[in-house]
């Protein structure tokens, strides 16, 4: 039941969608990643994917364009 | 005041128009129908790159140049077209138009944001991108919107075959995309 994060502020798309599924294969079930991003596509294609995968997915507005990603595998 | 805005931001109809995306569903047809109005009142399908080369030809002009000569500025109605000056220009209007709306749409969802700059080699991927981009996008005649979205639009094949090769170039750029920023 670890948490991990990941940083992906100042990375444009598809990046954060691409570090995303890299570091969700190293998660075991359980985990949670918080992926902080602040382009505002990924707070799209970031949750849709991880969805379709049958993760619980969470995002939070922490600031006027920046997001934290909650994805629980 | 505080409350008011407070207020604003958990109306229904607030978030459904400024704050969440459009589905990308709700984008095409919104798409769809700007286009037609756009065609019906300028008589031209919809373009944003070849506006890039009229601007530059402007800026030429402005220190004196003249691009009479050039091959690509030689048929009547683009001469017309520069003749006429940038204020008069539809194009102008209409990327003026998206760059001006795009800030709107940020700040009405308050999301606008100053982004750092992560490393160096965003900025040397953007310029080079742009660069082969603009220059490609003149190549071909048009770019993602005059050469696919608008051809297509107007049933032209050569859409179709843009889009083929659209693939082929996004297929390579995202390896070169894996490769260098990940």
């Amino acid at each position: 039941m670890a948490e991990y994060e990941l940083d992906c502020m100042g990375e444009a798309c598809p990046i954060p969608l691409m570090k995303t599924e890299k570091k969700m294969e190293t998660l075991v079930a359980g985990d949670v990643l918080v992926v902080h991003i602040d382009h505002s596509c990924a707070m799209k294609n970031v949750p849709e994917w991880a969805r379709k995968q049958g993760f619980n997915v969470e995002v939070e507005e922490v600031d006027d364009g920046e997001w934290d990603v909650i994805i629980e595998k | 005041m505080k409350q008011f805005w407070e207020k604003i931001s958990k109306n229904r109809y607030y978030q459904m128009v400024f704050k969440n995306p459009f589905t990308y569903i709700t984008g095409a047809v919104l798409l769809s129908i700007t286009q037609i109005a756009l065609f019906a009142y300028s008589g031209n399908p919809w373009g944003v790159s070849g506006t890039f080369a009229n601007w530059g030809a402007w800026l030429y002009e402005l220190f004196g140049g003249s691009v009479e000569k050039w091959f690509y500025f030689s048929s009547t109605g683009a001469q017309n077209t520069l003749q006429a000056g940038i204020l008069n220009h539809t194009g102008t209007m209409l990327n003026v138009g998206i760059i001006f709306g795009a800030l709107v749409a940020t700040l009405l969802a308050s999301q606008f944001k100053i982004k750092k700059i992560k490393a160096f080699k965003q900025i040397v991927a953007a310029v080079l991108g742009g660069l082969l981009m603009g220059y490609g996008a003149r190549l071909a005649g048009g770019c993602n919107i005059g050469a696919l979205f608008s051809s297509i639009a107007s049933l032209s094949l050569s859409g179709w075959v843009f889009a083929a090769f659209l693939l082929v170039g996004a297929f390579i750029g995202s390896k070169l995309l894996a490769k260098f920023f990940m």
